[in-house]
């Protein structure tokens, strides 16, 4: 997982991407694999929680997510998936 | 996931909860419906009720015709208040794409690379801090289907 984030004018851009197949239900059954995807996206600064996401199997392959928050630069975000097997990988990065 | 094991834990946790994390919820886990359905509408219903959402202040971006259906840029904007944003699609076997709650003061500005099976239109919805659904309905062009197909 790659974890980029961005401070201007007090707004942090973020832009993760992760490394995972994303196989859906129907995909899997095509392609004889077993259907794995990233079912949540958690970042957070500290304690408080910047960006909450769940998700499906029509994620792409190795998906990019970005978005926004109002954070400051030096601070550390933390982010972490989750898939449906319950793996889960979490990257720290600073906020430049 | 710490948090929602501690959401978990009962009310009385709850109400100890900062108020940031009140708004926290699990969408695959409290809304199950939402994911199996195959319509938009009805992924719409099982998510956030009978809900009659205003076409207005929810913007979509996202390539009109796609070339790869299996990653497609898409992003969901809008400027209201909100407390949680939610993706469908009409062309794969299931409408849900992904829902997001968000926190308190959040900006909703999500960019996601989702797949597509065909062409088919792309549903946002924004539920409003003031209780109001927001919506926008996008049709996009897929050339190459992209659920393994």
């Amino acid at each position: 997982m790659k974890v980029k984030a961005k401070e201007k004018d007090g707004i942090v851009k973020v832009k993760v991407l992760a490394k995972h197949q994303n196989i859906g239900p129907e995909e899997g059954e095509k392609k004889k694999k077993e259907a794995n995807f990233i079912t949540s996206v958690v970042a957070k600064v500290g304690d408080a929680v910047v960006y909450d996401m769940s998700g499906s199997g029509f994620m792409s392959k190795n998906p990019l997510y970005k978005f926004k928050f109002k954070g400051k630069k030096g601070d550390e975000l933390e982010v972490t998936w989750t898939d449906l097997k319950g793996d889960t990988k979490t990257k720290k990065a600073k906020i430049k | 996931m710490d948090r929602r094991k501690f959401l978990g834990l009962g009310l009385a946790a709850l109400a100890l909860a900062p108020v940031t994390q009140l708004s926290a919820m699990d969408f695959r886990k409290e809304k199950p419906d939402a994911w199996k359905a195959e319509k938009p509408a009805e992924a719409i219903k099982a998510l956030y009720g009978d809900i009659k959402p205003e076409e207005k202040s929810v913007s979509i971006k996202a390539p009109k015709l796609a070339e790869n259906g299996g990653k497609i840029p898409v992003v969901v904007k809008s400027d209201i208040e909100a407390k949680s944003v939610a993706l469908f699609q009409d062309a794969n076997p299931r409408a849900a794409v992904a829902a997001w709650t968000v926190p308190a003061g959040g900006i909703v500005d999500y960019a996601i690379t989702m797949k597509m099976k065909g062409s088919g239109k792309i549903t946002a919805i924004v539920e409003g801090t003031d209780g109001k659904f927001y919506s926008k309905v996008l049709a996009i062009e897929v050339s190459k289907g992209g659920c393994g197909g």
